[in-house]
């Protein structure tokens, strides 16, 4: 168990792969945005790879524990301290009952994952831990943390100075450039061939109007082919409009001109093209980058996006652990 | 003693509340900037006069570790 002393700002409760199978019904699968860096924390305490822990953006909480156990962080680079003194990232380690735990603000990344030995023990809403803050689900009271929570955790023994290999982590953009594949459609012939060259050859900033919903990109203006500008009035007035239609997790989703990439909480439905779609496989870069960093979209298959999918998962095991 | 107020996330300036020659104690908010739909708030880590404000209301993009608002 342990008590947040200070929040930091939305740090929220996630497990892996989060609520799946109400997508149906509007519910998102939540869960880490980065899932890679958060099995790997849940896999050096020893505990399942989709254990619910935590997620801290950009700045972290401060926690104090009130019972000894082992953690580990990884993921953005917040300069952990456990009593004032900085803790290795990426390795377990030993906690006492009244130690206080401190994370800063994201030096290198985004976003930070803390896994505790035993993994957080709130209650599940239809089959997740993970906080869904919009529905007010899952999570500590469906919210991101809040000062003077106590957050329960199960008790486990873990083992610490475990570490995982060099070659199993993610590295993150140090140049603020980040390749994010995508595969094409489900609306692809609604864009025409120039419209696809340009998004596929212009650096995309991600704006500060980004969130677990949606990632919101700046850039240039789209072009359409004839599907898109004369259509049968149902569909809408504007060529990004498309009579409701579900969307896939991480459709590059066209509102008017500015394409949001749906993420983790982000919705099942609605009335805009979907040009593009981010595989599982990229979405630790969403994950990791900042507001002003610059994406290049890189078009795959489908059968390449599975490909990243599954390589990606043979990284999150325990054989990525020493 | 000089302080600087370096931002502590990437994002948009959503306020700023002091200006040079101002007063400000310590914990008094300084500026709020925008990151995720959210308010992060900036605060003056010890008491002074604020001698330089590098930010203005409505700045997008800006960096984490950008120095904001310098205090003497």
């Amino acid at each position: 168990m342990f008590e947040v002393v200070q929040p930091g700002l939305e740090t929220s409760i996630q497990d892996y792969p989060g609520r799946i199978g109400f997508w149906n019904q509007g519910f998102p699968p939540s869960g880490p945005m980065d899932s890679w860096s958060f099995r790997l924390a849940n896999l050096l305490v020893g505990n399942e790879p989709g254990a619910a822990g935590l997620e801290c953006q950009y700045m972290g909480p401060t926690l104090k524990f009130q019972r000894a156990g082992v953690i580990a962080i990884t993921g953005a680079d917040m300069q952990p301290k456990l009593d004032g003194q900085l803790i290795a990232m990426w390795e377990s380690v030993a906690v006492k009952a009244g130690q206080t735990l401190a994370l800063g603000p994201a030096k290198l990344g985004t976003r930070a994952y803390i896994a505790f030995a035993g993994g957080i023990n709130t209650p599940e809403w239809l089959g997740s831990r993970s906080t869904f803050h919009k529905a007010g689900v899952g999570g500590m009271e469906g919210r991101a943390l809040k000062p003077k929570q106590i957050v329960p955790v199960t008790s486990a023994k873990g083992t610490t100075g475990r570490k995982v290999k060099p070659e199993a982590r993610p590295t993150f953009a140090t140049d603020k450039r980040w390749t994010i594949e995508v595969v094409p459609g489900p609306n692809d012939d609604w864009i025409d061939k120039a419209g696809h060259e340009r998004f596929l050859s212009t650096d995309w900033k991600l704006s500060a109007k980004s969130d677990r919903t949606g990632f919101r990109l700046d850039g240039p203006q789209w072009t359409f082919t004839e599907k898109a500008t004369n259509k049968a009035p149902e569909h809408g007035a504007e060529p990004s409009n498309i009579i409701d239609q579900g969307y896939p997790l991480g459709a590059i989703n066209l509102a008017g001109q500015t394409p949001i990439i749906l993420v983790n909480d982000g919705p099942s439905m609605g009335g805009f093209i979907c040009p593009y779609t981010v595989p599982s496989a990229a979405f630790w870069k969403l994950g990791q980058s900042k507001p002003g960093e610059v994406y290049r979209f890189q078009s795959i298959s489908v059968d390449k996006a599975q490909e990243l999918r599954k390589r990606l998962n043979a990284l999150c095991s325990a054989s990525s652990i020493v | 003693m000089a302080e600087k107020i370096e931002t502590m996330v990437p994002g948009n300036v959503w306020k700023v509340m002091v200006k040079p020659g101002d007063k400000v104690a310590s914990g008094d908010v300084l500026f709020i900037l925008e990151v995720m739909k959210t308010e992060v708030p900036h605060t003056a880590d010890a008491g002074g006069t604020v001698t330089a404000v590098h930010i203005v209301e409505g700045q997008e993009g800006v960096d984490a570790g950008t120095v904001a608002v310098e205090i003497g």
